[in-house]
């Protein structure tokens, strides 16, 4: 099997995999970072999130050749103690119910306030469309981008 | 005994140590370099150490519903502990912890008493050792935030300081609860235990395990429900690197589909063995398989929802009560209307997964499930091991919704590990998820009611012909039970009523799925009180308040009666809250249902808005509920915004279609789900009592849908009878 080097939380780390591993797997199975999870397999469900040169993408869909260029962060590299402003938020509104998807949520919220600092509903719509939750969390999972929003820079 | 056993033995001795110290157990608490507490094991639930930390195991199952943080909650209030210095551990499955499952909206309610019963023993016991110590009456102490009071004086004593003589005393044989009025911890916003780790990524969920030696499994059923093995060829699958094995699973070889009532449906497969989860993926999609689905019965959607119809003519009585004839012939008018609900799939965020190390006949499991007992019982039959072989771990849980009541990707998994001798995680793609759910069932109801001149009901019939969970998978016999119990709602309003069931045979697999029954009766009920209403020109939820009657305790059955006035409360409550009375405008509607479910009263206002184009956006939702005493707000609320959410989504797009014996659908692209940019503002209320605590999983689910479609109604004048709704 070829051997590949990729950079995931700012690691070098080598595996050996078929060329046409999802990330996803890579992740979970040859890694150890099992925060990223496994909901469809076909990037409809969102829950594999993770970015790759500081964009969401869904890793259960990308091969491991298409991600070897640039710096992935899972869950995992967020932040040392949960203190990320974004899991922090989460925290303060208890958000998760059996808290699966939650990864994917959070690391589709990092990306949406990397990218726009205020997000109205109209954009928390847009950006956090592609992520399901079964349990229905939605209405907490708004207000913790809000809140996210407003504690991010002090 | 195989080493892997030691954990197991060593809790045992500990446990038979009680009486005296337990020296060196090092807690959670304890880091590196500092010295270790030493722990005393009051009771299989209850740990305190020398340091003041108090270790309680979480028992049940968690899949969600908040239960590893509510039910220690009880147990720390009743000790008086303080919630600060509560460290919480999931417990495995025990016969030492009575009842561990996850179902019912039961838990609370179980377990109230039990768990008060248990941690008011060892209150006691360190009350008894204060005294001494203090010198005060044991009657004028008291526990909070781990300390013993005397609030005359001012005095008090940590827990860790009585340890010693604590640990001496037997625990008495009866207790005494706390007052309602003295809680410190039930009743407050307690984020759950697992938060740090699950906004990090640190949670191990059981798809999480990885095990020294340990291969990936996934498994490729056959996609018909009732079909019979595969013939194959796994040339290709072999050729695909990683692939270590493929191996049959035939229910041939394990006594047939149905192993027991609640038990796996063992539907035929071939798996796929690796070293990754990737490349067991990949071989399963190569392997070339030929299914034999010759005595198969290749149903479909279309002909089972005929043959419901036809049952709708050939019922039995459920329940009877004055003469439904009587009351036709007396009537004003008399009204009929059929409502229509479809197969629903579970769809759990975490699919279908078990990890399983089965060596030298001893079986250790990790296991996403609901029922840990079934899977014990299920591996019991399977492989004739006894209960101590077995040991059964219960990580957290992605998501269950009553799917992981039944444990047939738990078998899978332990015939693999079995035959390989390593240990084997099984993970079933969504695909196989969806196609090889435990479907809610479908069904037909039929609604009449007699009206008198004032469109008052003097008569009600409510027949629902279907296919049962109770005998799913059945092709000849009666069911063990119906979908329509002797205590739905309205019995007991009506004098003149009726509840009939025509029972059909099918091969689609049935089971559980939140609210169970409920999910479906409520929205025929409900749906037709609303009909009734206009019908008879008057506000919905005035109709329902003059349908209930007074306030009062009306029998339903046996000694079970109906607290009508908690029911009328939580209306009354919604109509302020969600500003029933105050008109919308044009495009707009509000719809409204109650109802009763394991002991919790919900009463929802759905607000909706439906344009030109018949795209319906569903505005807000209101939920008022009396579930008696609230035990943690935050995840009590958690569950009302879940089960309206569940409700809802079902109404619009819930549906399992079948077509020659196979799920039509197969993941989130055809299963769809409410999303975010669809998600409503949820505002809910408790209603604040002392009352015993009821379940919460459930009740919110059932008035979702119909509170959907009679807003639609008020805002459209279109009528819904059939879902989903889109």
């Amino acid at each position: 099997m070829p051997s590949y080097t990729l950079t995931v939380n700012a690691e070098k780390r080598t595996v050996s995999v078929d060329s046409d591993t999802p990330l996803l797997w890579v992740l979970r199975d040859h890694l150890g970072l099992t925060g990223t999870k496994y909901g469809c397999g076909r990037g409809i469900c969102g829950n594999c999130t993770v970015h790759y040169q500081g964009n969401a993408i869904r890793s259960c869909v990308l091969p491991i050749t298409s991600v070897l260029e640039g710096n992935i962060v899972t869950i995992e590299g967020l932040s040392e103690n949960e203190n990320h402003p974004v899991q922090q938020a989460w925290m303060e509104l208890d958000v998760p119910q059996c808290g699966y998807c939650q990864s994917g949520q959070i690391m589709a919220t990092v990306d949406l306030l990397s990218k726009i600092k205020n997000p109205t509903d109209a954009d928390i719509n847009t950006a956090m469309q592609g992520v399901l939750c079964r349990c229905g969390t939605y209405s907490r999972i708004r207000k913790a981008i809000h809140r996210a929003a407003s504690i991010q820079d002090k | 005994m195989k080493s892997t056993w030691d954990r197991r033995t060593f809790i045992k001795l500990t446990a038979s140590a009680s009486g005296a110290l337990v020296a060196g157990v090092c807690l959670q608490s304890c880091t590196s370099g500092t010295v270790p507490a030493t722990a005393h094991e009051f009771s299989p639930l209850i740990k305190i150490d020398t340091k003041g930390w108090v270790t309680l195991i979480a028992k049940n199952p968690e899949i969600g519903q908040g239960i590893k943080t509510s039910l220690p909650m009880i147990l720390a209030e009743e000790l008086g502990a303080d919630w600060d210095k509560v460290k919480v551990i999931q417990g495995d499955f025990d016969k030492a912890y009575e009842e561990q499952w996850a179902g019912g909206s039961y838990a609370i309610i179980l377990n109230w008493d039990m768990m008060r019963t248990a941690a008011a023993k060892v209150r006691h016991v360190l009350l008894q050792a204060a005294s001494k110590k203090m010198n005060i009456r044991v009657s004028e102490l008291t526990t909070s935030k781990g300390k013993v009071l005397h609030s005359e004086s001012g005095e008090s004593l940590p827990f860790e300081k009585l340890l010693l003589e604590a640990s001496k005393l037997p625990l008495p044989e009866t207790v005494e609860f706390k007052p309602t009025d003295s809680f410190e911890i039930i009743g407050k916003n307690t984020p759950q235990v697992d938060l740090d780790q699950l906004v990090s990524g640190g949670t191990k969920f059981s798809i999480d395990i990885k095990l020294p030696g340990m291969l990936y499994a996934t498994v490729l059923k056959n996609p018909v429900f009732d079909g019979g093995a595969g013939d194959y060829d796994d040339t290709r699958t072999r050729s695909v690197n990683g692939v270590v094995d493929v191996i049959e699973l035939n229910n041939s070889d394990y006594g047939g589909r149905l192993i027991a009532p609640n038990s796996p449906n063992f539907v035929n497969g071939i798996a796929v063995l690796a070293k990754s989860t990737w490349a067991a993926f990949k071989g399963a999609q190569v392997l070339d398989v030929v299914w034999d689905n010759a005595d198969a019965r290749k149903e479909n959607t279309a002909e089972i929802f005929e043959r419901f119809q036809l049952q709708l003519n050939d019922t039995t009585i459920e329940r009877k009560d004055g003469d439904l004839s009587r009351a036709k012939r007396n009537a004003d008018s008399n009204f009929e209307a059929m409502y229509q609900v479809p197969f629903l799939a579970h769809i759990p965020m975490e699919p279908m997964n078990c990890t399983v190390d089965f060596r030298d006949d001893l079986c250790e499991v990790w296991a996403p499930t609901q029922n840990p007992k079934a899977l014990q019982e299920g591996l019991i039959k399977l492989f004739g091991l006894q209960p101590e072989q077995i040991k059964i771990h219960l990580p957290r849980i992605g998501g269950a919704f009553g799917r992981r009541y039944y444990v047939d990707y738990a078998m899978d998994a332990a015939i693999l590990s079995k035959k390989v001798q390593k240990p084997v995680k099984l993970i079933w793609t969504r695909e196989e998820d969806i196609r090889h759910d435990w479907y809610r069932p479908a069904s037909i109801q039929k609604m009449a009611a007699s009206l008198d001149k004032e469109g008052r009901v003097t008569g009600w019939q409510h027949v629902l012909a279907n296919a049962s969970r109770k005998t799913c998978l059945g092709r000849e016999g009666r069911p063990a039970g119906t979908e329509i119990d002797k205590y739905e709602f309205p019995a007991g309003f009506v004098p003149d009523l009726q509840f009939e069931y025509g029972h059909v045979l099918s091969d689609v697999p049935l089971g559980q799925w939140r609210s169970v029954g409920h999910s479906a009766v409520a929205f025929a009920v409900h749906s037709f009180l609303d009909e009734l209403a206009i019908l008879s020109k008057m506000d919905p939820m005035d109709y329902f308040l003059e349908f209930l009657g007074p306030a009062r305790m009306v029998p339903v059955v046996d000694d079970y009666a109906f607290d009508a006035k908690r029911l009328i409360s939580v209306v009354e409550q919604v109509r302020r809250n969600s500003n029933w009375d105050v008109p919308l405008p044009k495009g707009q509607g509000r719809g409204f249902a109650a109802s009763k479910h394991s002991g919790s009263f919900v009463a929802e206002v759905v607000t909706v808005s439906v344009d030109a184009n018949e795209n319906i956006t569903i505005l807000r939702v209101d939920a008022v509920v009396d579930c008696g005493i609230v035990i943690n707000p935050t995840g009590a609320k958690a569950q009302v915004e879940g089960g309206i959410l569940e409700g809802l989504s079902a109404a619009l797009y819930g549906e399992i279609t079948v077509k020659n014996g196979v799920a039509e659908q197969s993941n989130f692209h055809d299963y769809k789900w409410i999303r975010m940019d669809e998600a409503p503002e949820i505002h809910v209320e408790f209603i604040t009592n002392n009352l015993p605590p009821r379940g919460l999983g459930e009740p919110p689910l059932p008035p979702a849908a119909p509170a959907l479609t009679n807003a639609i109604f008020a805002a459209t004048g279109k009528r819904i009878r059939k879902l989903p709704i889109l």
